[in-house]
C-alpha cells in the first residue's frame, strides 16, 4: 500500500506537546501553597503526601520533555529555531525542578517557618504560582500565533502577557525583600542552621518566579524573527 | 507500412489498454496527493473527496486535457525521423505507456513518491534516444521540461506565499478575522474560477469540436470566464451563509470559527485542484495513446497536426476515474487520519496556489508535476511561517525520487520497446 507522500510531509508539530509539558510544569508548581499550608501546619502526612504529588507530576513532565525532544528531528523546518524551542522547554522544565526540589529540602528539614514571615511566604508561593499560571498562558497563545503566521496583532496579546509576567516577577523580588528583612532581627533568636536555609527556601522561591519569566522572555525571541 | 495495416486493431486495443492502465495508475495514486491537503486538514471527509474528483478529474481531462496531450505526444520526439518507420512510433509510444505505467505501479507499491509527468516523459526519453536514436530526441524541449520542474514548485511557493501573507493581513491577523472571512473570500474564490474557466475556454475547449467556436471568440471567453468567477464568488457567499458560527468553539482557540467558514471553501479550491489535475496529468496517459491513434487511423502517416479525438479524453478521464474509485480511496482514507497539522486556512492557501500554477502550466503546454506543485505550494506556506513542522528529509526523498524516476521511467520503456519490436516485427 502506497504510503502518502503529503501525509510524510508534515512533521508533528511540536506547539502541542510544547503546551502540554508546561501545563503540567504548572500543575506542579500549583501545588506549592497547600504544601506550604501543611508545612506551617505541621501536618507532615499531608505534606509528604503533596511532596509525593509534586514529585510525580515532575517526573510526568519530564516524560514530556524528553517526547518533545526526540519527536524534533533536526531535518524539519519550523516557523522558529529548534534551539529557541530547546530552550524554552529546558527553562519551562526548571520550574517542575525547583518545585521540587524546595518541598524536598523543606520536607527533609521539617522547616517549620517562623510567623513573622509566614504570610510573606504564603503571598511568594502565591505570586511565583501566578507567574508560572500567566507564563503558561503565554505559552497557550502560541498555536494562535502560528495560524496568524506570527501577525503583529496576535504579537501584541503575547507581548501584553508577557509584561504581565515580568510585573509579577518583580513583585516577588519585592517580597523577597521584604522577608529578608523581616527575618533579619529574627537571625539572633533562631538556630542558625534554620535562618540559612530560610534564607535558602526563599532565594529557591525567587527563583521559581525568575523561571517563569524567563519562559516569557524565551518566547520573546522565538516570536522575534 | 504493412505492420501497420496487418495489426491495427490490435495496436488501437493495446494502446487503449495501457492508456487505461497508466490513467489507472495516475487515478490511484496521484490523485490522492492533490486532494490530500483538503482531506488532510479535514475540511471534507474522504467519501466527499472521492465525489469532488470523479467529477472535476473528469471534466478537467475532457475540457482542458488537450493541450498538454499535444506536447507529450509531438513535443519530445522529432516526429520527422519516424516518416520512414512510423511503426517505431507506435512501438515506442506504447512501451512508455506500459513503461510509466510499470513504473507507477513499482513505486507506489514500494511508498515512493514518483510523479506520473515524470514516469512517461523519461519513457518516451528512453525509447527514442536508445532504439531510434539521440538524435530522435528534442533536447531543448525536454530541457524546458525539466526546467518547469523546478520553475512550477518555486512558481507555486511563491504564490503560496503571496496568499497565505494577503489572507493574513485581510483576514487572519485582523480584529474580526470571522467578519472578514465573509467579505474577502468570495474573492479569492472569483479568481479561482475566472482563471479556470478562462485557461478551459482559451486552451481546452479548441480540442473540442462542438465548441470550438468559443475559444475563438477572446471577448466572449473572458466575459463567460467572468461569469464562471462570479458565479463560484456567489455560491461561497451563499454558503458561508449557512454555517452555524458558534462563539463558544472560538474560547479555547480564538479561530476556530474563522477556519470552519475556509473548510467549506477547501471544497471550491479542492474541486479546482481536481480539476487542475485532471487537465494537466490526464495527458501522461492519452498522449501517447492519441499518438497511436492517429498513426495507425493515417495507415502510417504521421500527421503534421491531428485533433485528439474526443474519445480518447474519455478513456483517459474514465481511467483516472476508475483507478480512484478502485484503488485511490485507500491512500486518501489514509490521509484523512494522517494530516492534522495542516488548517483549512493554510490549505486553502496551498491548493489555490497549487491550482493555480498547474492550471496555468497546462495553459502553456508544459507538462508539471501536481505533486511537486503542492509540494512547493505547501513549502511556501511553510517558509511564511504557516505551518508548524514541515518535514525536510521527506521533501528530500520526494527530490531523490524524482531524480530516480526519469532513468527508470527511460530503462524499462527501452525493454518494453525491443520487445514489441521482437514480437511484431521491424
Amino acid at each position: 500500500m502506497a504510503k502518502n507522500i503529503i501525509d510524510g510531509l508534515f512533521g508533528k508539530s511540536p506547539i502541542s506537546p510544547l503546551q502540554k509539558h508546561m501545563t503540567q510544569v504548572h500543575s506542579c508548581i500549583s501545588e506549592l501553597n497547600g504544601f506550604m499550608v501543611a508545612i506551617h501546619a505541621q501536618d507532615w502526612v499531608q505534606a509528604e503526601r503533596i511532596r509525593s504529588d509534586i514529585g510525580t507530576k515532575e517526573g510526568e513532565a519530564d516524560i514530556l520533555k524528553k517526547k518533545l525532544r526526540l519527536s524534533l528531528p533536526s531535518t524539519f523546518m519550523m516557523p522558529f529555531s529548534r534551539r529557541d524551542l530547546l530552550d524554552l522547554l529546558l527553562i519551562q522544565d526548571s520550574i517542575a525542578n525547583i518545585t521540587k526540589d524546595v518541598s524536598g529540602l523543606m520536607i527533609n528539614r521539617k522547616m517549620t517557618l517562623p510567623d513573622e514571615i509566614f504570610d510573606d511566604v504564603i503571598e511568594l508561593t502565591k505570586v511565583c504560582i501566578k507567574t508560572s499560571s500567566m507564563a503558561l498562558k503565554a505559552v497557550n497563545e502560541l498555536d494562535e500565533l502560528l495560524e496568524t503566521a506570527f501577525g503583529s496583532r496576535e504579537r501584541k496579546v503575547v507581548g501584553s502577557i508577557i509584561k504581565d509576567v515580568n510585573e509579577l516577577e518583580s513583585k516577588s523580588d519585592k517580597i523577597q525583600h521584604e522577608i529578608r528583612v523581616k527575618l533579619f532581627p529574627l537571625e539572633s533568636s533562631l538556630p542558625p542552621v534554620d535562618v540559612m536555609f530560610y534564607y535558602r527556601a526563599v532565594e529557591w522561591l525567587g527563583e521559581l518566579a525568575d523561571a517563569a519569566q524567563k519562559v516569557g522572555s524565551r518566547l520573546e525571541v522565538l516570536l522575534a524573527r | 507500412m504493412d505492420i501497420i495495416e496487418n495489426n491495427a486493431d490490435i495496436f488501437i486495443m493495446l494502446a487503449i489498454g495501457f492508456g487505461l492502465f497508466m490513467a489507472w495508475g495516475i487515478g490511484a495514486n496521484d490523485v490522492a496527493n492533490a486532494m490530500g491537503t483538503s482531506v488532510g486538514s479535514g475540511a471534507i471527509t474522504f467519501k466527499q473527496a472521492v465525489v469532488i474528483a470523479v467529477i472535476f478529474e473528469f471534466s478537467g481531462a475532457i475540457l482542458a486535457g488537450g493541450e498538454v496531450t499535444a506536447t507529450i505526444r509531438k513535443g519530445i520526439l522529432d516526429a520527422a525521423l519516424f516518416t520512414d518507420s512510423p511503426y517505431l512510433l507506435v512501438y515506442g509510444m506504447l512501451a512508455s505507456l506500459l513503461a510509466a505505467g510499470t513504473w507507477l505501479l513499482i513505486a507506489s507499491s514500494l511508498g515512493w513518491p514518483v510523479s506520473t509527468t515524470h514516469s512517461i516523459v523519461g519513457a518516451i526519453v528512453g525509447f527514442g534516444a536508445v532504439g531510434v536514436g539521440v538524435d530522435a530526441i528534442a533536447w531543448d524541449k525536454v530541457i524546458k521540461i525539466v526546467m518547469s520542474w523546478v520553475a512550477s514548485p518555486v512558481l507555486a511557493g511563491t504564490l503560496a506565499v503571496i496568499i497565505f501573507k494577503s489572507l493574513q493581513s485581510l483576514v487572519i491577523d485582523t480584529k474580526d478575522p470571522l467578519a472578514n472571512v465573509k467579505k474577502y473570500l468570495p474573492f479569492y474564490v472569483f479568481f479561482v474560477g475566472f482563471i479556470i474557466a478562462l485557461v478551459t475556454l482559451f486552451k481546452g475547449l479548441k480540442h473540442v469540436e462542438s465548441l470550438k467556436y468559443i475559444s475563438k471568440d477572446a471577448s466572449l471567453s473572458v466575459m463567460i470566464a467572468v461569469a464562471v468567477g462570479i458565479l463560484a464568488a456567489v455560491i461561497s457567499a451563499f454558503i458561508m451563509r449557512r454555517i452555524k458560527i458558534d462563539p463558544k468553539d472560538d474560547k479555547d482557540f480564538h479561530y476556530a470559527n474563522m477556519e470552519k467558514l475556509f473548510a467549506v471553501l477547501m471544497v471550491i479550491t479542492a474541486s479546482a485542484m481536481a480539476f487542475a489535475h485532471g487537465s494537466n496529468d490526464v495527458a501522461n496517459a492519452i498522449g501517447p495513446l492519441a499518438a497511436v491513434y492517429s498513426i495507425v487511423e493515417a495507415g502510417g502517416d504521421i500527421a503534421s497536426r491531428s485533433v485528439v479525438p474526443s474519445w480518447v479524453l474519455l478513456v483517459g478521464g474514465g481511467g483516472i476515474v476508475f483507478g480512484l474509485v478502485t484503488y485511490g480511496f485507500k491512500v486518501m482514507k489514509t490521509i484523512g487520519k494522517g494530516i492534522t497539522e495542516l488548517t483549512p486556512s493554510r490549505g486553502f492557501a496551498a491548493e489555490l496556489a497549487a491550482a493555480t500554477t498547474v492550471v496555468l502550466a497546462s495553459s502553456t503546454g508544459i507538462p508539471v508535476s501536481t505533486t511537486q506543485v503542492l509540494v512547493g505550494a505547501v513549502l511556501g506556506v511553510g517558509i511564511a511561517r504557516g505551518v508548524a513542522a514541515l518535514n525536510m528529509r521527506v521533501i528530500n526523498t520526494i527530490f531523490l525520487s524524482w531524480l530516480i524516476t526519469l532513468p527508470a521511467g527511460a530503462i524499462i520503456s527501452i525493454l518494453f520497446f525491443f520487445a514489441l519490436k521482437g514480437a511484431f516485427g521491424a
